[in-house]
């Protein structure tokens, strides 16, 4: 029994442990994560619908405002409208898919 | 009575029924307000303008000198909501621009040309330069005189700044909560995306509307810096509708200082003038009792057009002289 080894496999036993601890810290906290990214994305998507409004066919009285807020919204616009369910994208003059 | 009104404030707004004549009595109190050393910025918000007419001169979106007076001055400028329009989208082009992929830009400029056109943009577009001119000429003028359109039309201009504080309230807590569900699932699992730079500026933006908006309703519902004249004739209709005005000001928490009854027939000008005049008594007498304690002046019918600095001086000398009632 060399030193050389005895050190590789105190290193390989630590990267085990180590790896176990990362998969239960993701075993619990995962879960919460999903929540809290879920939370977000509900409250990005009521942010698009509201900047999207007057195009969307609901008259938004601050439309000459909201049209200041598309760039947050435009990167995200194809995956909303897929998620949310229509295949294509609701508008003609947005061409994402 | 109307001079120390225009000596103690810092904006008036004159409103009323159409056609009753809010364009002669503004420019006449602007002119008033001058000749006592004021430096008075009169400012048209109707689309249909006819403060030009009244000066007897073409008026731009831009402020130009139409009196002076030894110390004081007058400067006129007839909003164009259009040209605010045009600015405004060609700043948000800029930023799309700038913060969107080029695949991305053709249709990002073709839905911003939708929202040009939406309804309520040309609204928006007079209280942005409302806005913009309370703020410009701060350090310039010492009184703003705002021309307004009939009734209906400013009101509603008047309670949307309180309307749109509420909107970019509701947006700005939006992105706070998506922040904080963003840096709650972070630190869950250690640092992962930093914080796009698209949301911060749009955040700013947003910030930066609603300090605005926050701000000019804080200034209009000052009865210190910002009143308003209600002006009438003594007729029927525009008596119910300046009686409306005066109710619906107490709502907006909005100052109506004065009431100036125009046009009044004279008694010694012949029999159908002077049973015009008995007729109008009454309803003097309805806007009186409605309207509790706002001291209401009155203008005698005066002949001739009302253009050019003459005639609006001679209307300046019956603002100063009239005695409220």
């Amino acid at each position: 029994m060399t030193a050389g080894t005895r050190a590789q496999r105190r290193e390989d036993r630590s990267r085990r442990w180590a790896a176990f601890r990362d998969g239960l810290h993701e075993f619990y906290v995962g879960p919460y994560r999903q929540t809290l990214l879920r939370e977000q994305r509900d409250e990005d998507d009521l942010f698009m619908i509201v900047v999207l409004g007057e195009a969307l066919g609901v008259p938004d009285p601050a439309a000459y405002y909201s049209a200041g807020l598309l760039p947050a919204v435009w990167a995200d616009f194809h995956s909303w409208h897929k998620r949310i369910g229509i295949p294509a994208s609701p508008l003609d003059h947005i061409a994402c898919c | 009575m109307l001079l120390a009104l225009a000596c103690s404030r810092r904006l008036l707004f004159v409103g009323g029924k159409g056609g009753v004549g809010k364009t002669s009595i503004s420019a006449a109190l602007a002119v008033a307000r001058a000749r006592a050393g004021g430096r008075v910025l009169l400012v048209s918000t109707d689309p249909a303008h006819n403060l030009g007419h009244v000066w007897d001169r073409s008026l731009s979106d831009e402020p130009a000198r139409v009196l002076t007076s030894g110390e004081g001055f007058v400067d006129a400028v007839e909003i164009d909501p259009t040209s605010t329009i045009d600015r405004h989208f060609a700043t948000v082009a800029a930023t799309m621009t700038r913060l969107l992929p080029d695949r991305l830009h053709a249709s990002a400029l073709q839905h911003l040309d939708q929202a040009r056109t939406a309804p309520g943009s040309h609204e928006a577009a007079v209280l942005e330069r409302i806005a913009e001119l309370i703020e410009s000429s701060r350090d310039t003028h010492d009184l703003v005189i705002f021309d307004t359109a009939p009734s209906g039309h400013t009101l509603r201009l008047l309670a949307l700044p309180e309307q749109l504080t509420g909107w970019t309230e509701t947006l700005l807590a939006s992105r706070d909560r998506s922040d904080r569900f963003a840096a709650a699932a972070r630190s869950v699992v250690g640092s992962k995306d930093a914080e796009p730079t698209a949301d911060a500026e749009l955040r700013r933006t947003l910030i930066s509307r609603r300090d605005r908006f926050a701000q000019m309703r804080g200034s209009i519902t000052d009865p210190d810096a910002t009143s308003f004249i209600v002006v009438s004739i003594a007729e029927r209709l525009p008596v119910a509708e300046s009686i409306d005005v005066v109710r619906q000001l107490a709502g907006l928490g909005i100052d109506p200082a004065a009431i100036v009854v125009n046009r009044r027939s004279p008694a010694d000008a012949g029999a159908l003038l002077a049973q015009r005049r008995e007729q109008e008594e009454q309803h003097l007498a309805t806007l009186r009792s409605a309207v509790g304690d706002i001291p209401i002046s009155q203008i005698p019918l005066l002949p001739g057009d009302l253009a050019g600095s003459e005639a609006l001086s001679v209307l300046a000398d019956h603002l100063v002289a009239t005695s409220t009632a």
